[in-house]
């Protein structure tokens, strides 16, 4: 699949979505292009697992429009997408590899071994690679999990608050390998619900009862409110009280 | 449709299982006990013990099968591998295939344990063909796979699976030939046991083990309990679709 720069690999437009009568997502819009961090920052019921289910195909929505690589989402542009979700969603009973091995097999990558040895060494868990899931930390599960979601080498990266659970070098570490991805041209999306996370994202957009109330770069949101420079927590509680 | 990955979704399937020694003691061990029991309680009475062997194997696919299923896939929607599945190029026939395959695997493998029990302990005397027994088994297990996947979607928790013991098996169990013969109920229950499936999978076990039918010769139950898997099976693809 060809894939040019600086092209919308996600848009969204007016995008409504709502559980019963509960509105989670309100006329959202947004783009995101070719090679960008994009950090989908808010918090706790803020509706950013929801719009990663969305781009993901998993919801019908009330209403807009959402296209990723230019196309309405369907079953065989999958192969182009890794997710990784906010629960691990790894089988407990099955080793590390075979976890890994599994997904792999789902999306019919070639070379499985040598590329699950390959990410198993980037996530730093070779050592375990023939342990059982269900005798992992937290920490550990989420990096087999961040393996599977890479395991097909895909254009495109949701990955809903990869860092919860994560030792501060570790976090440091994957945010280093979340850089290499996005300079060698692989879009990641990512949502969190903390500030740090946000500062390591090209993009950010701050995401409030449904929608982005401001979208920007760390540096021009925080110069963003008057004449005087704030950090990326005081700009987000000045929007949301003044919304 | 993809080989490779329904292969591969065999292979996890029937992994996850082998590894959990619970689940093993439940394919093998379970119905070599209740066999047992009822084996040497009517040691004496061969008439009874013909009658009920053949249903009790019935009983044993439908109940293991369902309890197994329905608890793996409530499990695949508790910890979201579910969900991570349906974001793959996975298709949803690819799935109900990958569970199909596996559990007739178990299913024939305990079939066969307890058909060789049953003759060379207990003595019981077979009249036709273990092969036609076998497509029994297949497709009742096609029945409760797809049942048990329908199913544990009314479930949020494995207590609430185990609910479901006296709400969908045990009547069946009362009701379809396993302890009396259908002909012998009130003539209400026999109205009901109209609409169970395990009624027309003991009358085939019945039918080829104990009178030496051909599967011909049971055609009647055997389109009936096809009827039930082609019912539950639209039930199961609807369940997954409904849950991507």
């Amino acid at each position: 699949m060809l894939i040019k720069m600086n092209e919308s690999v996600i848009l969204a437009k007016h995008i409504n979505f709502s559980y019963g009568k509960t509105p989670i997502l309100t006329d959202l819009s947004l783009s995101i292009t070719t090679g960008k961090i994009y950090g989908i920052i808010g918090p706790s019921g803020s509706g950013k697992t929801t719009l990663i289910k969305a781009i993901l195909g998993l919801i019908k929505l009330n209403s807009g429009e959402l296209s990723v690589f230019g196309q309405k989402i369907i079953s065989r542009e999958l192969i182009h997408i890794g997710y990784m979700p906010q629960l691990t969603a790894l089988y407990e009973d099955l080793t590390v590899f075979q976890n890994i091995d599994f997904f792999a097999r789902m999306y019919g990558t070639k070379n499985r071994t040598e590329i699950i040895h390959i990410l198993l060494k980037q996530v730093k868990l070779l050592d375990y690679k023939n342990q059982v899931i269900g005798k992992l930390s937290g920490g550990q599960r989420q990096r087999v999990s961040l393996a599977i979601a890479l395991v097909h080498n895909p254009p495109l990266i949701l990955l809903d608050e990869p860092t919860v659970g994560l030792d501060p070098k570790l976090r440091f570490e994957l945010w280093q390998y979340f850089e290499e991805l996005s300079r060698q041209g692989t879009t990641l999306l990512i949502s969190s619900h903390t500030m740090d996370d946000a500062n390591h994202c090209q993009k950010i957009g701050f995401l409030y009862d449904g929608s982005i109330v401001i979208e920007g770069s760390p540096k021009e949101l925080c110069e963003s409110i008057g004449n005087k420079k704030m950090t990326l927590e005081e700009v987000f509680l000045h929007i949301i009280s003044n919304s | 449709m993809d080989l490779q990955r329904i292969v591969a979704l065999i292979r996890r399937i029937v992994l996850q299982i082998v590894q959990d020694r619970r689940s093993i003691a439940l394919i093998v061990v379970a119905p070599l006990i209740i066999m047992s029991l009822v084996g040497f309680s009517f040691i004496d009475k061969t008439n009874i013990l013909n009658t009920i062997a053949p249903a009790l194997i019935a009983t044993f696919v439908l109940f293991l099968t369902f309890m197994l299923t329905a608890v793996s896939f409530l499990r695949e929607r508790q910890l979201g591998t579910l969900e991570r599945l349906t974001t793959t190029p996975v298709r949803t026939f690819e799935i109900l295939i990958g569970y199909l395959v596996s559990f007739c695997f178990f299913s024939i493998i305990q079939s066969l344990i307890v058909v060789f029990f049953t003759i060379f302990a207990l003595g019981i005397d077979y009249q036709g063909a273990i092969w036609q027994m076998l497509v029994i088994v297949l497709i009742e297990t096609i029945v409760s796979v797809n049942l048990g996947i329908f199913i544990s979607t009314f479930a949020k928790n494995e207590f609430q699976v185990v609910q479901f013991i006296p709400l969908i098996l045990a009547p069946q169990i009362f009701l379809s030939g396993v302890i009396l013969p259908v002909s012998e109920l009130p003539i209400y229950f026999q109205v009901i046991a109209k609409i169970l499936p395990l009624r027309y999978a003991v009358d085939c076990f019945q039918g080829i083990m104990l009178k030496g039918n051909s599967l011909n010769e049971i055609s009647n139950d055997l389109i009936i309990l096809c009827g039930f898997g082609v019912v539950f099976l639209c039930l199961a693809a609807l369940t997954i679709r409904r849950l991507k």
